[in-house]
């Protein structure tokens, strides 16, 4: 089999795109921007940050020990990566990766591997190796597809994500992820995209104006609304970018007549630090969790966003609290159950075009959400197709696990990795792709542009607020508004929607 | 000659093959012993105690029995690879001289396979060593990922094999039976002794990983924090 992407464009796509002089400042031949190009003493610095680690998160520990007692190197997760798949470099099998911070472990934290070390004076850890591993790191994207195929078990995006945290306690991280991390938490605006709040506001009141001019409803968002059932939190690209999503969101709300509400202290869902740090994991969704109890929300919702979605999931219950940490739910899980039950009422088969679905890695790897979005659609899309593989097989976009916020990782992300994708979503011939992610989204409409592929890249929520029975809306408001019935007054062309 | 030959067999299955095999066992109980005492020392200090028990239970199982996902990647590589761990598993176990010999010592029996499928096993076993060598050799990927004792393993496991099927043929074998076995017994001796300190722990290892993978993410409450104390950066900004 030959690689799918042309040994040319490979080359070209792996230049690096910096001007010289960054590159010798860094002393790192990577092709990402980092701040602090502190470069004394670098392996010495990486091991004294393993070893903290180590000793603070016994987590790492265990899978490391297991992992280099497991490895048989067959080699049978290439064909599950998306990357080798387009480069047929050796280099980029999850198991050489993985390999790179996996030797230096047994290298320093195992008796033997010291032992040998010592005697030898082979394998010691050298700038050479540290920039090898932090230019792989960012090459993958995390998606752990080839955990799915390695027959040791080994979950390559667990090694991937202790070497991105361990490199960046060392200053070795993607400016793009550091810099919107830091305006995120200690920055005047707390959010990653340093939208101020005034902006924000204003959006959403034209969103809501816009709402009652498309489907002749007044829909809200509710700002700091104590005791709601929902705390909401999308990613904060939502906000200015993604419209269609975010009028998708709230519709669906009022459609149920579920309360809900967006914090105006703390309001993105965006959580680099499952990129990068987990220090970082941990104070994001610190906040999360600080703006829900502030607001007496019951349950914590995030937008169409994968990795916020699990960076929320799993960290939540981790770092807030256990069994007492408040729930969290995907808007897509909140919509589902809404339909399921009937609360939501949505018109079948009124998107016309062929629609087809992208599982972002990180809600579907692990069977979380992969059959609710699918059934949603499957009713009000006139003509659904599945792309191979899918759900929880599914291959990345390419941008996965925060590359896509990298800007100078463009050519690559395109050219290669997202190049096995673009391919996938060719082959459907959908005019509409759905993908409830942000990051997958940006990832997948500059991918559509580069590989020319004729597919528009939205959210679910964009087309559920195309298929939402607006009548059923109207009903349910104004009796919430004076407890008297009204008739509904929709617009012609839902009603006529409605009749088909 | 043949006496010396004699008694080095006579200590080859007799006081060195219960040390190998014993070093085989309590090697593999630590490395069971150890995995276990890690995840539950992960569990007790994990944040979030709530482990995905249904994705651990069903990939576990497709590890362990791989036959529904031949066809998916490699299919060759794949089948090849099952005949392989098949033939290294039942063959020894099930095989009519060894069960025997384990009766006279303990009394203890089980079920042996016949003689013909119990060579065909041989085989077929070696055959697929030897192909799984020839595909490591020859791909660029797998060179690149392969260290010394990826190469080394199907030969080692080779030779007990193939002295035990010369042996079990006298007619075949080009040297005497009793320096054929004693091959044979030193050659499983040594694999028994070196199974716990190399790659071939995964024999143990393997059902665990799924748990270990998924309590790999499931960190200390504090864990953030403490780390950022332990490096000073408590009050360090971004």
């Amino acid at each position: 089999m030959k690689p799918l992407v042309d040994s040319e464009i490979l080359v070209k796509a792996k230049q690096n795109l910096r001007p010289e002089t960054v590159r010798k400042d860094q002393r790192l031949d990577v092709r990402y921007h980092i701040e602090h190009p502190l470069t004394k003493d670098r392996p010495r610095r990486f091991l004294h940050a393993f070893a903290a680690i180590l000793r603070n998160n016994p987590s790492y520990g265990l899978a490391l020990e297991h992992y280099i007692r497991v490895q048989v190197k067959c080699g049978r997760c290439s064909v599950e990566c998306m990357l080798y798949q387009a480069t047929h470099d050796p280099r980029d099998v999850p198991c050489y990766r993985s390999s790179l911070l996996l030797d230096i472990y047994r290298r320093y934290f195992t008796l033997g591997g010291r032992v040998w070390g010592e005697l030898t004076g082979r394998h010691d850890l050298t700038d050479e190796k540290l920039q090898e591993l932090a230019g792989a790191v960012w090459d993958c994207t995390a998606c752990r597809k080839c955990s799915l195929e390695c027959p040791s078990g080994i979950d390559h995006g667990l090694v991937t994500h202790l070497s991105r945290y361990i490199l960046s306690e060392i200053d070795i991280a993607p400016r793009a992820l550091v810099v919107s991390t830091r305006e995120q938490l200690e920055g005047k605006t707390g959010n990653t995209s340093a939208f101020p709040w005034p902006a924000v506001n204003d959006g959403l009141e034209f969103l809501e104006e816009e709402m009652l001019e498309e489907k002749g409803v007044r829909i809200q968002f509710p700002l700091d609304v104590e005791g709601a059932r929902f705390v909401f939190f999308p990613a904060v690209s939502d906000f200015m970018m993604e419209a269609e999503t975010l009028m998708g969101n709230a519709a669906v709300m009022a459609a149920t007549g579920e309360s809900w509400t967006i914090g105006t202290k703390y309001h993105d869902g965006i959580n680099y630090g499952l990129f990068y740090s987990d220090r970082m994991w941990d104070r994001i969704v610190g906040k999360v969790d600080a703006e829900t109890r502030r607001l007496h929300g019951k349950e914590i919702m995030i937008g169409e966003c994968g990795h916020a979605s699990r960076s929320a999931k799993s960290g939540i219950p981790m770092f807030c609290g256990g069994k007492q940490s408040l729930p969290v739910t995907n808007c897509m899980e909140y919509a589902y159950e809404a339909w399921r039950t009937g609360k939501l009422r949505l018109l079948h088969g009124s998107i016309k075009e062929r629609v087809t679905y992208h599982d972002p890695c990180n809600i579907a790897r692990t069977k979380w959400i992969t059959e609710q979005p699918r059934e949603l659609l499957k009713h009000i899309c006139e003509d659904y197709v599945e792309m191979t593989p899918n759900r929880e097989e599914n291959i990345c976009c390419g941008g996965g696990g925060g590359t896509v916020s990298i800007d100078e990782l463009r050519a690559y992300r395109t050219g290669v990795s997202g190049k096995a994708k673009a391919e996938q979503i060719r082959a459907t011939g959908a005019k509409l792709c759905v993908a409830p992610c942000a990051n997958c989204k940006k990832q997948l409409k500059e991918l559509m542009e580069d590989q020319n592929v004729d597919c528009e890249i939205v959210g679910l929520h964009d087309l559920l607020y195309k298929a939402i029975d607006y009548s059923q809306l109207e009903k349910s408001q104004s009796i919430q508004a004076d407890g008297v019935e009204r008739e509904p007054q929709c617009l012609a062309g839902v009603s006529e929607a409605a009749a088909k | 000659m043949n006496e010396s030959v004699q008694s080095m067999l006579e200590f080859a299955r007799g006081p060195l093959f219960r040390f190998a095999f014993a070093l085989m066992v309590l090697g593999l109980v630590r490395l069971v012993a150890l995995t276990l005492y890690g995840a539950v020392r992960t569990y007790l200090q994990a944040g979030d105690k709530r482990l995905l028990w249904p994705v651990i239970w069903q990939r576990t199982l497709w590890v362990l029995f791989p036959f529904s996902r031949v066809h998916r990647t490699r299919p060759v590589y794949t089948a090849v690879s099952i005949v392989f761990h098949i033939g290294l598993i039942v063959t020894p176990i099930f095989l009519f001289a060894h069960v025997h010999l384990l009766g006279q010592a303990t009394g203890i029996t089980w079920f042996v396979v016949p003689p013909l499928a119990a060579d065909v096993l041989t085989i077929v076993t070696i055959i697929a060593a030897v192909a799984l060598f020839s595909a490591r050799i020859s791909s660029p990927l797998s060179r690149e990922l392969s260290r010394a004792q990826d190469y080394l393993w199907p030969w080692l496991l080779i030779v007990p094999f193939a002295s035990g099927f010369l042996g079990a043929h006298p007619s075949w074998c080009p040297i005497s039976y009793q320096i054929m076995m004693l091959v044979h017994v030193l050659s499983a001796d040594l694999i028994f002794m070196m199974i716990p300190f190399s790659k071939i722990g995964h024999c143990v290892l393997i059902p665990f990983s799924q748990l270990v993978s998924d309590l790999g993410w499931r960190f200390p409450a504090t864990a953030g924090k403490d780390v950022a104390k332990a490096l000073g950066k408590e009050s360090v900004p971004i």
